[in-house]
């Protein structure tokens, strides 16, 4: 190495037209990158593992010291949101069963129509700029790059990079990400379909104790109840766009939405699915998230949704990869 | 040892290894103020701390072209960043025979804040978007900090890759 120093100026020009080289042929697709990606997972797998073993009793002291306060006030919020949504689960599973028994009867195709891979994470982002995951299941699992990824609560990615044995997800909150969505929202709105006016005479009241002064007895003006009754028929209002993450810090948004008369209903809580489609990498009706912020933009811009996602970025253990691919993938 | 082993690829590409898979195993979990330590690209730096500016960048460039080809970001990327880190923190070195350990470790903070800071221009040449925002104010200081922690080890770690000694005077080709 002491005898290796060439002029500065050359390397730095030589490294940069190098690195710009390469980035033009990884970014125009290349296999034999792509060959070298595999080989090179396969390389560095051995270190990972033993990092993995003498790291982790460092990696459980942060995380029981980096932790524990966010845990337990987690832990209250999360009791009482178990509590709160067990009736409604029931009634959920209930209108999913009847809502699959629909689609069979229709033979309409539905997420449960698809097979899938269950895997578990075992990376996380390494950079500061991209939001993605490792996960260990791969090409041998029949995973393929642009597959859906998502968990119980909703999506959360689409695979980007496929190793043998594993494969890279990128998150639905990362700048690159984009999936095609459809906005729904139910509406009741009243509808008065029905009017009566019923009046009743309440007897107990009406009948006076004979007096003893009087022989007749009276009966005095009954009380009279009037009721109105009113139907309210529920609106579903759909709105498609196009998500796009945007980092870490901000909410997924959703774009070129049209700003149609419709539009003006969508509000804050309206919950946001896969549209699916012959070209998009997703399948239809996969819960993405509720509408966290509608942002009305000057001119004909067009307005914005704030999409907070249902799936928790954050505390992903295991994801379920849809083995979904377009028609147009499929040449079909 | 003899012809290519002799080298400093070898070991450069070993430490690589392992840091590559520090980098994706052990970093993401630990993070300070929600920012990921960069431990590959602290040690590039550190390589040009401990060298000059030209074995910086080649280190940088080894190292950067093993963390996109260990991530999977688009290849060359990484490299062409961390090249610019390595070739900072040596720019620095030169003029200093024999540096004390916390002006190499600023030197090594030196060449990751470029480094970092570079990271996200070069996603915007590539075409991503968003990736220019507030939060490199904090991402970068606290990798740059960490960096500067780390040096202290790295550095000397750097010296055995690149097979110099502490006090040798590393005279660039054309200076």
């Amino acid at each position: 190495m002491a005898n290796f120093s060439p002029g500065r100026r050359r390397v730095i020009a030589v490294l940069a037209l190098t690195s710009v080289l390469l980035l033009t042929l990884d970014l125009r697709g290349n296999q034999v990158f792509d060959g070298i990606r595999s080989a090179f997972s396969v390389l560095v797998s051995p270190f990972g593992k033993a990092v993995e073993v003498v790291s982790a009793p460092v990696v459980r002291l942060w995380r029981a010291y980096d932790d524990y306060d966010r845990i337990v006030e987690e832990n209250r919020v999360l009791r009482a949101q178990v509590d709160a949504q067990r009736s409604a689960e029931i009634a959920a599973q209930n209108a999913i069963i009847e809502n699959q028994d629909l689609l069979a009867l229709e033979g309409l195709e539905s997420l449960a129509s698809y097979d899938s891979v269950t895997a578990r994470l075992i990376g996380q982002s390494p950079g500061n700029f991209d939001q993605q995951v490792e996960i260990d299941r791969g090409a041998v699992h029949g995973i393929r790059v642009g597959m859906a990824a998502l968990n119980e609560a909703g999506l959360v990615g689409k695979v980007t990079s496929v190793s043998p044995q594993s494969s890279v997800i990128m998150l639905l909150t990362d700048p690159s990400y984009a999936v095609p969505v459809k906005i729904l929202a139910t509406q009741e709105l009243p509808t008065p379909v029905a009017t009566s006016t019923t009046s009743t005479t309440i007897a107990p009241d009406a009948v006076s104790v004979p007096d003893a002064s009087s022989e007749t007895s009276s009966t005095t003006p009954s009380p009279t109840a009037s009721s109105s009754t009113s139907t309210t028929v529920p609106e579903i209002v759909r709105e498609t766009g196009v998500l796009r993450g945007q980092g870490e810090v901000r909410l997924p948004r959703v774009y070129f939405i049209a700003s149609t008369t419709s539009f003006g209903r969508i509000e804050v809580g309206d919950t946001v699915f896969t549209s699916g489609g012959s070209t998009s990498l997703a399948p239809p009706n996969i819960p993405v998230g509720r509408v966290a912020n509608v942002i009305t933009r000057a001119g004909t811009a067009g307005q914005e949704l704030e999409i907070e996602p249902t799936a928790d970025l954050d505390r992903l253990q295991f994801v379920r990869v849809v083995l979904y691919l377009p028609q147009s993938e499929l040449g079909g | 040892m003899g012809g290519l082993v002799s080298s400093w690829p070898p070991r450069v590409t070993l430490i690589g290894f392992i840091l590559v898979a520090v980098q994706t195993g052990v970093a993401p979990e630990l993070r300070p103020f929600g920012v990921v330590i960069q431990v590959v690209l602290a040690f590039a730096a550190a390589a040009g701390a401990a060298s000059g500016p030209s074995e910086g960048a080649m280190a940088g460039f080894v190292l950067g072209l093993m963390y996109d080809l260990g991530t999977g970001t688009p290849l060359g990327a990484t490299a062409f960043t961390m090249t610019l880190a390595g070739y900072t923190a040596g720019w620095g070195r030169q003029y200093r025979i024999e540096p004390k350990w916390w002006i190499l470790a600023l030197l090594t903070m030196a060449g990751t804040t470029v480094g970092e800071s570079a990271v996200p221009f070069v996603r915007v040449m590539i075409g991503e978007t968003d990736v220019v925002s507030s939060r490199m104010l904090v991402v970068v200081p606290v990798v740059a900090v960490a960096s500067g922690i780390l040096s202290p080890m790295f550095v000397p770690l750097a010296r055995w890759c690149l097979r110099i000694r502490p006090t040798e005077l590393r005279l660039p080709a054309d200076a």
